[in-house]
């Protein structure tokens, strides 16, 4: 596309376009910035407020438990694009629709599927409590529950490259007497390493966020089981404005950082192998 | 996959009737003629819709030759407080805590004399402290300090999210004897054990009822409700036990504004009534006045020697005191950890 001067038609769209994103994403965030400057106490308060012990705790486990999330769900979630992508077999239309059903399924649902399936009265909950196992009311439930609602994103955003790939690389690869695995690491990794990483990244940030299905798996115990949304809830519910405005808007600082960084490295790498973007 | 996706539907929908149910509800269908709006806290809910609000219509009718429409709303009290102060208008507050309608006071919503204008207390009714425990009560649990035993698993609502939470673990404070140093330990060792902490009392309820604990520290009215829709279990009153007081008032500035005052307080004396009386005690309250022993109700287990909140100064003394963010006594063993607690006793 050359950058011509813009017609009216494009000028105005991209108006709009701008407009709606400053109206839906960036006014509330400028409200979460606004209430910490602000709020009671101001900056002072804010940070006060983040000191505290339960809230690092909370910022740690939230912080933690997403990477796990993020790092399963980039294996699982190319391996699972990859098989959707490469083999036919049955049921994988079936595969393909259960793939998105975390996205459909409210998240509060999920946290409640999660306790009736590994609680005391199923079978597999009594099955894991007989071995001494814990995984409801214990960062295993938290990384579970992560794990069903942030899976779609991987998948989603790898499996498209993977279609866009012509089979004849690998093709050749083999015939030139590359391991099935080799083949995959230097020929196909390199093409997907962007969508993996970006889905990878919105997998971590979804998961900063997560409180539906969190807040019923957990256990929200200070300092052992509270994640950081919960203990903004909390801060809220107990008229704490000055805590749940700092913690907010640490959770979407750490979020906005990791996005900016991740875009300028591919943007970058893009540069270097001579792709405009 | 169909058994999946029918779970799945039917978690939708017992999931949206239960959002549903937290709304405004309207009780019948009309909407000419007089209305009554109440904004409540959740543990009402059963006795409100089922026995008090259709008594209270045909009381109504009776009286006037009219016929009224009630529409409640439930929320956590602290919810409903802050949901009623910024601006839901509703005509009676019904909460859990006196400082949460101190809070309609201060926003100068229900005039300070609510107490006075409700039989003296300002009170619908009482409940107790009490400990759900499983059927035939297995782990032999009788007092606060059987949930502070090894492998005891407890569970609480979140005392930052809930107001029931608070009266639970006050009662665990106050029954606790010595100074304060001694207090906050026997609440430390019964924090240790709980391994959920819901965002409100009825969720940790149910959660109990899924099978998760030992033990859930709960209202006696909690477990009348829950017994009512036949759910099996057993609960044990502590020989000291604290009891929770349920004031309710007329949002004045509303019900004068909206030309409701006549029906407002006719809801709230008949609450305050011998009929209203008797069905709340159908749903597990106990009386607003009078002794809290029921001993002609084998419904009720013996009250014991429970204190008031009044014994310990009010909710005005206690709010700050023990669950103030950060520096509050409970609020300090809430956020300190298993390690700190055993390093200080």
């Amino acid at each position: 596309v050359k950058a011509a001067r813009p017609t009216a038609g494009a000028l105005s769209l991209r108006v709009v376009a701008v407009g709606f994103l400053g109206v839906m994403v960036a006014l509330p965030l400028c409200a979460v910035v606004g209430s910490v400057l602000t709020g009671p106490g101001g900056v002072g308060a804010a940070l006060h407020a983040l000191g505290s012990r339960t809230a690092r705790a909370a910022l740690w486990l939230t912080v933690w438990t997403a990477v796990v999330v993020a790092l399963v769900n980039a294996v699982m979630g190319t391996l699972t694009a990859w098989v959707l992508a490469r083999y036919r077999f049955f049921g994988k239309a079936i595969l393909n629709a259960v793939i998105d059903l975390p996205f459909a399924i409210p998240t509060l649902v999920t946290g409640l599927m999660l306790v009736v399936l590994y609680g005391p009265q199923q079978v597999i909950g009594q099955v894991l409590a007989a071995h001494g196992l814990r995984l409801l009311f214990a960062p295993a439930g938290i990384i579970l529950s992560l794990l069903f609602v942030t899976f779609p994103f991987v998948v989603r955003a790898v499996e498209p490259v993977l279609m866009d790939i012509d089979v004849d690389q690998e093709e050749a690869a083999t015939t030139l007497g590359s391991s099935p695995l080799r083949t995959f690491f230097q020929v196909v990794l390199p093409a997907l390493r962007p969508a993996v990483l970006t889905a990878t990244l919105l997998t971590f940030t979804r998961a900063l966020g997560e409180f539906g299905s969190v807040v019923v798996v957990a256990g929200n115990i200070p300092r052992r089981t509270l994640t950081a949304p919960v203990y903004v809830f909390g801060a809220i519910e107990s008229g704490e404005p000055a805590a749940a405005s700092a913690m907010s808007l640490l959770l979407v600082a750490v979020s906005a950082g990791l996005i900016l960084a991740v875009d300028r490295y591919t943007r970058a790498r893009a540069r270097a192998i001579g792709v405009r973007v | 996959v169909r058994g999946l996706a029918r779970g799945l539907f039917a978690s939708v929908v017992l999931l949206s009737v239960g959002a549903g149910g937290t709304g405004c509800r309207a009780a019948q269908a009309e909407d000419t003629g007089d209305t009554l709006i109440v904004g409540a806290y959740s543990a009402p809910r059963e006795a409100f819709e089922e026995a008090v609000i259709p008594a209270f219509r045909a009381a109504w009718r009776r009286q006037t030759g009219r016929d009224i429409v009630v529409r409640a709303s439930y929320l956590g009290s602290g919810a409903q407080a802050r949901a009623i102060t910024q601006g839901f208008e509703a005509d009676v507050a019904v909460l859990a805590l006196d400082s949460d309608l101190d809070k309609l006071v201060k926003a100068s919503l229900v005039a300070p004399d609510w107490r006075a204008r409700t039989g003296g207390t300002g009170l619908m009714a009482r409940s107790l402290v009490v400990i759900a425990v499983r059927s035939g009560n297995p782990k032999g649990i009788a007092d606060w300090a059987d949930l502070g035993r090894p492998g005891i698993e407890v569970l609480t609502p979140n005392p930052r999210t809930s107001g029931g939470a608070m009266w639970n673990l006050l009662a665990v404070y106050g029954a606790a004897s010595g100074d304060l140093k001694s207090k906050s330990a026997a609440v430390a060792r019964v924090v240790d054990n709980v391994i959920v902490m819901d965002k409100a009392a009825r969720e940790s309820l149910v959660s109990f009822e899924r099978g998760i604990g030992d033990a859930a520290i709960t209202y006696e009215q909690e477990v009348h409700v829950a017994r009512r829709a036949g759910r099996r279990y057993d609960y044990v009153v502590p020989p000291v036990t604290a009891v929770i007081d349920v004031p309710m008032a007329t949002v004045d500035r509303y019900a004068d504004a909206h030309g409701r005052r006549a029906a407002a307080e006719a809801f709230v004396a008949f609450l305050r009534s011998r009929q209203g009386q008797a069905l709340l005690r159908d749903f597990g309250f106990r009386p607003a006045t009078g002794p809290l022993e029921l001993p002609g109700d084998a419904r009720f287990l013996a009250a014991g020697h429970p204190f008031t909140a009044a014994d310990f100064g009010g909710w005005k003394k206690i709010a700050p005191e023990l669950f103030a963010p950060v520096t509050g006594t409970i609020t300090r063993v809430l956020e300190a950890t298993r390690e700190d607690h055993e390093a200080s006793r």
